[in-house]
């Protein structure tokens, strides 16, 4: 701190230390310079304090930023607005589902059998389900409605896609 | 109307989904961002831009608000960096204290009816007339030390500064802001001669 302003203003804004405080006490009672310099401040000081004024924004200011903010909520995509329960909870039921498959098979493999290195692979003691049962009539013209609805959904997302481009155009 | 809550019930009631807690929040500090915001614009178009962009900006990164601070402190230290953005963006002439041609494109008009009041409208209108010339940095400094309740700590987290810096620019500022307000009232004097 150099001129007599600083110190002055560091005493009224109260940052000095309880030493330079006591020597400003001495120096504003006993030296004109001071005196004088920290009554003008102390008046400047409470006009500052006192008089400065807030603006005030316009009337409809806080519906304004309110309404910027729901916009903004609504066009968030889709992907942001899903709740993370619901992807976490999908994840653990695939989690759940491969590690009850990979205790099952591993349950029915027979480690105990050394009589031939070649069981294992081999696959005698597994238990394989035959595809030939589950593969009939039914199961194939499930299978062959779901793909045409497949087709046709597939489809009609291209024509759309294409008929927008050209409206756009 | 005021809200009843603090600051931190209304973030934790923003945070949760009430929209209209932050709407609370939004109306106790609209006035202290519009005003930082005006020292930087000098447009009120300008600064209820800014200000605008400060509250959708704070509402954006609230979950990122940690209590550490004072949420006007975390507040007003986006004002400034929002500010300062758009100055360099837009390159506005900012007023200096040395540019004798500034002009004021506020019309503050002081009103009022009796005698003391209108004594003290004027003295509010000249000091405001005198900050509004000051460059943005001293403006801001003065205004969050005497209007902010900001300590020289918290206008320095604000503004991305030492704290002993702050001091250094408030007594700067003060020094300024006293010349322009003899400057502007030896004016008036002149006029009323």
């Amino acid at each position: 701190m150099n001129s007599v302003e600083e110190k002055i203003w560091n005493y009224i804004d109260g940052n000095c230390s309880p030493d330079e405080q006591q020597a400003m006490d001495i120096l504003i009672a006993t030296d004109d310079v001071y005196k004088r310099k920290y009554h003008e401040l102390s008046k400047l000081n409470i006009e500052f304090s006192c008089m400065m004024e807030l603006d005030e924004p316009s009337m409809g200011f806080g519906y304004k930023v309110m309404e910027t903010i729901r916009t903004e909520n609504a066009m968030k995509p889709l992907k942001a607005t899903i709740d993370k329960r619901i992807i976490k909870g999908i994840a653990a039921f695939f989690v759940v589902s491969i590690v009850t498959l990979l205790v099952f098979a591993l349950i029915n493999v027979s480690w105990t059998n050394t009589n031939s290195t070649n069981t294992l692979l081999s696959g005698q003691d597994i238990k394989i389900p035959q595809l030939g049962n589950y593969l009939n009539g039914t199961v194939l013209k499930v299978f062959i409605l779901f793909d045409i609805v497949l087709a046709l959904f597939l489809a009609d997302g291209y024509l759309r896609k294409k008929l927008n481009n050209r409206q756009t155009q | 109307m005021q809200s009843k809550y603090t600051d931190t019930e209304l973030i934790t009631r923003s945070l949760a989904g009430d929209q209209a807690a932050y709407a609370d929040l939004i109306r106790r500090h609209q006035r202290f961002v519009f005003t930082l915001a005006l020292r930087f614009a000098k447009t009120r178009e300008d600064a209820e831009e800014i200000a605008q962009d400060c509250f959708v900006k704070a509402y954006r990164s609230l979950q990122s608000f940690n209590g550490e601070a004072k949420f006007s402190t975390w507040l007003y230290s986006i004002v400034y960096t929002t500010a300062m953005t758009f100055l360099r963006k837009k390159r506005l002439d900012t007023s200096s204290i040395d540019d004798e041609n500034t002009y004021l494109q506020i019309e503050n008009k002081p009103g009022g009816f009796d005698g003391d009041l209108a004594e003290q409208k004027s003295r509010s209108y000249y000091l405001n007339k005198a900050i509004e010339q000051l460059l943005p940095d001293d403006a801001m400094v003065i205004t969050l030390f005497y209007k902010g309740e900001q300590s020289l700590e918290e206008i320095g987290q604000a503004m991305g500064i030492e704290p002993n810096n702050v001091k250094v620019k408030l007594f700067r500022a003060r020094q300024r802001l006293k010349e322009r307000l003899e400057l502007t009232l030896k004016h008036e004097v002149n006029e009323l001669i």
